[in-house]
Formats: C-alpha cells, sequence, structure tokens
C-alpha cells in the first residue's frame, strides 16, 4: 500500500468520528496544554529575574543598609539618636579590600516630594558618578550629571522616566532645564534616565522614579542627620550610606570578594543593619530553582501523557474490536498484515499528534490569560513547541502499537464472521 | 472446454481440525479442476465443508494434507505476505452481505483491492468509473453504501473484486441477502461477466434454485465431491 494512501485512510477514519477523536485525545490536550503553559509562566518568570538581576548588574556586588526597627534601649525616651546602616568607614575598608574595580555609592535624602500639597512616591537619592552606568540605565532626554556639578555642588538633578508623569502635567514636552522644589531647596532637571526592567531592588527604589542628584551637592543640603518627630517623641536617624554598588574586577571569584565584605561587616556592625546581594549568585540561584521546577513539571507532564496515552489505547483497542469485519475484507482484498498495522499506527498517532497540537493552543491561551489576569510574564518557547508534538508523536506510537498489532494479527476468517 | 487453461486444481486436498487432542476432518481428500471461462457452483448442506472450501480456495486458510495449484502454480509454504499479494492480484472476493465500507464512496469502495496493488490514484479512479459503469452503477460513484439498495450494494462489491483484473471471481452466497428479483437481477450479472467477458466464477451456494445457471455444480457432502469433480 502506498503511503500516501495510508495517511489518506488514517485521516479519514478519525475525521469520521471527529467528536469521538477529540475526546479521546483530551488527556493529551490537557497533559501537553499544562505544560505549555507552565514552561511559559515559569520561562516569563526566568525572563524577568534575568531582567532584574540584569538591572543590578553581573559583576556587582551590592550592599545596603537596613532601618533598624528596634529603636535601642530607651523605648520612652522622647528623644533618641538611631545611628545604623553603612558607615564612610565601611566604605573606606571595602576600598582597600582585594578585587574591587570601584565604588559607587547613593544615599536617600529622606525627604518627602510632594505636588502641591499631594505626597507622591518619589524618592530624591543623591549619588556618585558612576551610578547610572553601574546599574545599567540610559539616558532618553538631556545628560548624566557632570563631573563639573559634583565639584561645584550644582543644585541639579536627573528625574527617571516615569516621575515627568507624576510631577509635570501630560501636555509639557520639554522638561529640560525647569525646576522641581522640594524641601531644602530647588534643582534644575538635566536629564531623564530610564531603567529597562522597571523593577526594584534591595536599598532603592524603582529608578525610573527616582530623582537623582550629585553627592556634593546632597550631603550640603541635606545631612547625615534626619530627624522624625511625633508626639512627644524626636528620632534622629543618622546614616552614612544607603547603598554601595561595588564592581569587582574578576567576576570568578565574587562569591568569595562577597563573603570578605560581609565577615568584615559582622565584626564591625553589632547590629545586623546591612544586607549583601550577589547578583550572580542570585542567578544561579534561580537557575537550580528553575531546574528543580522542571523536573517537577517534567514528571507531571510525564504522568498527564501516560495517563493520555492509556486512555487512546483503550479506544483504539475498542475500535480494532468494533472494525473486525472492515479488516477481514481488507485483507482478503490483498492487505498485508503490516497495511493493516500501519493503518491504525498512523491513526493513533495522528490522534496524539492532533491532541499536541490542539494542547499547545490551550496552552498559549492558559499562559495568555495568566499574563492578562495576574500579570505574570509568560513566555513560550519554540523548544517546548517543538518538544510537545514530538513528545506526542512517540505517545502515540508507544501506546498505538499494541492496538495496531491487534488488528493486524487478527484472523481474517474470523473477523469476516464478526457482525 | 477441455483445452483452456487450468485455473484452479486441487489433489488429494485435506483439512483436519485440532481440537485439543480432537482431530476433526472436514475436507477429506478433494479433487476437483476448474478451467479459465467456467461458471462453477460448489454446492452441499451445512457441514458439507462448504466454508472451509472457499476459505482455502480464497487463500484465507491453508489446507493440511494434499495440494492446491493455483494458475499452475502450487499453494504451498507460502508466507502470510505472498498469500495477501495472491488474493490481491488473483482472487475477487464478494460476500453474501457484501462487506462495503460505510464510509467510503462507491468509487472509494470499488478502488480498496487496487489500493493494495499500489495501483496509482489516476489510473485507479479511471478503472472504478470503468468498472461502475459495466455494473451499470456509473451515476452512484459519489452515493456512499448506505444510499443503496441491496441489489446495488452487490454490483458494486462485483465491481471491487474485478479490480485487479483476477484469475477468478470467488463468491460467497452472493444473493443470500438479497429478495428473488435482486438475486435474479445478480445472477443475470454474473452470467453477463461470464458470457461476455469470459470471467472464471466460482460460486458457494446452498440454494439449490440456482443449480441450473452453473456450467457445472460441484457437490459435497461430508468432506468430499459427490459429483461434478471435472
Amino acid at each position: 500500500m502506498l503511503i500516501r494512501d495510508l495517511y489518506a485512510l488514517s485521516l479519514h477514519n478519525l475525521l469520521l468520528h471527529k467528536i469521538r477523536s477529540l475526546l479521546t485525545s483530551l488527556g493529551i490536550i490537557f497533559g501537553v496544554g499544562s505544560v505549555i503553559a507552565m514552561l511559559a509562566i515559569s520561562g516569563g518568570a526566568k525572563q524577568a529575574a534575568l531582567a532584574q538581576i540584569a538591572v543590578m548588574g553581573i559583576d556587582n556586588i551590592i550592599v545596603y543598609s537596613k532601618t533598624l526597627r528596634k529603636a535601642g534601649s530607651s523605648e520612652n525616651a522622647r528623644s533618641t539618636t538611631l545611628e545604623y546602616g553603612l558607615t564612610h568607614l565601611d566604605l573606606a575598608n571595602i576600598r582597600k579590600m582585594e578585587n574591587i574595580e570601584h565604588i559607587t555609592t547613593a544615599r536617600n535624602a529622606r525627604i518627602r516630594i510632594t505636588k502641591g500639597i499631594e505626597p507622591l512616591d518619589v524618592q530624591m537619592f543623591w549619588v556618585s558618578r558612576h551610578f547610572m552606568t553601574d546599574l545599567n540605565c540610559k539616558i532618553v532626554k538631556g545628560r548624566w550629571l557632570a563631573p563639573s556639578d559634583f565639584k561645584n555642588s550644582m543644585a541639579v538633578c536627573v528625574i527617571g522616566k516615569n516621575v515627568k508623569r507624576k510631577l509635570f502635567k501630560l501636555g509639557e514636552k520639554n522638561i529640560i532645564g525647569r525646576k522641581i522644589h522640594v524641601p531644602g531647596g530647588a534643582f534644575s532637571i538635566v536629564g531623564i534616565l530610564e531603567n529597562n526592567s522597571g523593577t526594584t531592588i534591595e536599598g532603592i527604589n524603582n529608578l525610573n522614579e527616582t530623582i537623582f542628584i550629585p553627592s556634593t551637592t546632597g550631603r550640603q543640603i541635606f545631612t547625615e542627620y534626619t530627624t522624625e518627630t511625633g508626639p512627644r517623641m524626636l528620632k534622629i536617624h543618622h546614616v552614612e550610606n544607603d547603598l554601595m554598588v561595588i564592581k569587582v574586577q574578576d567576576t570568578q571569584v565574587i562569591d568569595h570578594t562577597a563573603k570578605r565584605i560581609r565577615s568584615l561587616l559582622e565584626k564591625t556592625h553589632k547590629d545586623k543593619d546591612w544586607g549583601v546581594n550577589v547578583p550572580l549568585s542570585l542567578l544561579r540561584q534561580q537557575e537550580s530553582t528553575q531546574n528543580i521546577f522542571t523536573i517537577v513539571m517534567g514528571s507531571i507532564a510525564a504522568i498527564s501523557l501516560i495517563v493520555g496515552g492509556i486512555g487512546i489505547m483503550n479506544i483504539m483497542l475498542a475500535n480494532v474490536y468494533e472494525r473486525r469485519k472492515e479488516i477481514g475484507t481488507r485483507r482478503a482484498m490483498g492487505a498485508k498484515k503490516r497495511d493493516i498495522l500501519f493503518q491504525f499506527l498512523i491513526e493513533t498517532v495522528f490522534l496524539t499528534v492532533m491532541g499536541g497540537v490542539i494542547g499547545i493552543g490551550l496552552g498559549f491561551g492558559l499562559a495568555a490569560s495568566v499574563t492578562h489576569f495576574s500579570g505574570m510574564p509568560s513566555d513560550v518557547s519554540l523548544w517546548s513547541i517543538i518538544g510537545s508534538i514530538t513528545i506526542s508523536g512517540i505517545v502515540g506510537v508507544v501506546f498505538g502499537t499494541y492496538p495496531a498489532w491487534q488488528a493486524a494479527n487478527q484472523n481474517p476468517i474470523q473477523a469476516l464472521k464478526a457482525e | 472446454m477441455e483445452n483452456r487453461p487450468e485455473i484452479i486444481r486441487l489433489d488429494q486436498l485435506e483439512k483436519t481440525y485440532y481440537l485439543g487432542s480432537l482431530e476433526v476432518p472436514v475436507l477429506k481428500g478433494i479433487d476437483m479442476s476448474i478451467r479459465q471461462g467456467e461458471f462453477i457452483g460448489i454446492m452441499g448442506v451445512s457441514g458439507s465443508g462448504k466454508s472451509t472450501m472457499l476459505n482455502i480456495l480464497g487463500l484465507l486458510d491453508v489446507p493440511t494434507g494434499g495440494h492446491y495449484f493455483l494458475d499452475g502454480e502450487e499453494v504451498k509454504n507460502f508466507s502470510d505476505n505472498h498469500l495477501a499479494d495472491l488474493r490481491n492480484e488473483k482472487i475477487g472476493f464478494i460476500f453474501q452481505s457484501f462487506n462495503l465500507s460505510p464510509h467510503l464512496t462507491v468509487a472509494q469502495n470499488i478502488e480498496m483491492p487496487m489500493v493494495y496493488a499500489e495501483m496509482p490514484r489516476k489510473i485507479r479512479r479511471a478503472r472504478a468509473i470503468e468498472l461502475a459503469e459495466q455494473v451499470n452503477l456509473g451515476h452512484r460513484l459519489r452515493h456512499r453504501p448506505a444510499e443503496l439498495s441491496g441489489g446495488e450494494c452487490q454490483r458494486i462489491a462485483i465491481a471491487r473484486a474485478l479490480g485487479n483484473r483476477p484469475s477468478y471471481l470467488l463468491a460467497d452466497e452472493p444473493t443470500g441477502n438479497l429478495d428473488e428479483k435482486t438475486s435474479d437481477e445478480i445472477m443475470e450479472l454474473f452470467k453477463e461477466l461470464h458470457r461476455e467477458h469470459n470471467t472464471t466464477i466460482v460460486m458457494v451456494t446452498h440454494n439449490p434454485e440456482l443449480e441450473p445457471l452453473f456450467d457445472r455444480v460441484v457437490h459435497l457432502r461430508d468432506g468430499r465431491v459427490v459429483k461434478g469433480e471435472g
């Protein structure tokens, strides 16, 4: 029998019973669908994590200050001074260590930024000169803070791209040169900065919603002391540094460098008022989590495909029984055993592959709706599609062989007698 | 008639079934010869060995003793595939209940044995049309068996059997499911094929009314030929 005729016959038989074929392959459809969706969501999560890590910089160590909630010993005291976070001494000590390329610092001005009397979710940071490049940001308009701005402690600022939207009216196009008024002074805008990921990192919030001023200016205007007043109390916070972005020379030993920074901070700080993040090791962690996820997913997929395959085998066995007379007639007309075998096998493989294709569509739909309703990113990879179709085909061969073998080995005399 | 080539020769053909330790001899040494162009009836009551004989003649079953020559070649120890090829090339099966595929059109049904002969699609379709016209159903090609009467179905089955120009037609009670009038029409078609196309036909039946229509009748009784071995 010609291969082409064999395909046509098998396809014809499947299309005869569209509903039955669809119901039969439901196991495969849902199995493949859920796997595609899960892989898409985990792929999306991975992409998001990668983006976030890329923001922090793969050759950076991020050291940040943590606010101490416990205000020392005297809770009832009318005035307390809280000293915490990274100090200038820490900075100097770390600078002396090996494998350090340079260090970028940032400190939150801890002022409330308002538009009229409405408080905005915007913060002001005073930062050192390499901040923009070390944190993978780019200027979309104007310029970054220039060396002369630092040298002369100029009252200039660069704003994140979302700040523009929050501070100014929609129609205002050119805001370079405009002034932002905050407690402590007015700053001329010299540039707009964009950070692609739009994610937050520990120690600093979304860079697109931050106003940056030169560190020299910041130190002059705001000092390192901030007061917090409440009913019958006064708290003075003393924080020297909020964030250090430490660029290393050799990423191979980045974990070792981070370990040394940790042990240094452990020795010099009596409280755990600091944190250290290594984006590269976060990436590795992410990858190992991903691997576990993949193994779990793979097992679930395997189980659902086995269940689906058994369902298909069952239906195909019933199908063979039902079509004995046809098998007998075909054998009498000159069909060889292998013609019958392939007829049924191809039918099963068609069934599973079609199930796989529908499942991929379902998976796309699931992933898209999860993204739509929960905002989790998703990304369907080409490999998951190719893999699903291949595995569907393999399921067809594995579970179709036995029914097809049964069909081929029907005794033609008995089969012809069947009603 | 005597100088025509022999299509079938059976020489002391035996078939014994073994049911556990029990031996059930069904055919007990059949000698028979059928020549090209003959219209032969094989008759006998049930249990006479008719069906077994049909299965062996149709190469669906193998004898346990004796010899079966088909077109001068002994059928012996052939592989399953070889037997399938012989059935495809040399034998045109016609069944009591037509055995048409309900989901295929008339044309597709007629094409079935040609599909297994790996005949190209276009040639196959042309031959199916020609055969349908030969059985006067050229206008029914796109219909499905359910839309046809019993007589029409059997005509289609006959057209199907002729597809690969077989050495002979092997019909098993072809009028068994038909009323008298249709039955006469089908027998008329067989006679026409026999008369005009010189087709060799072997028909297994238990209907004594058909006896006068055959060139010769082979009577089976209890596994032996009692009359008409040829």
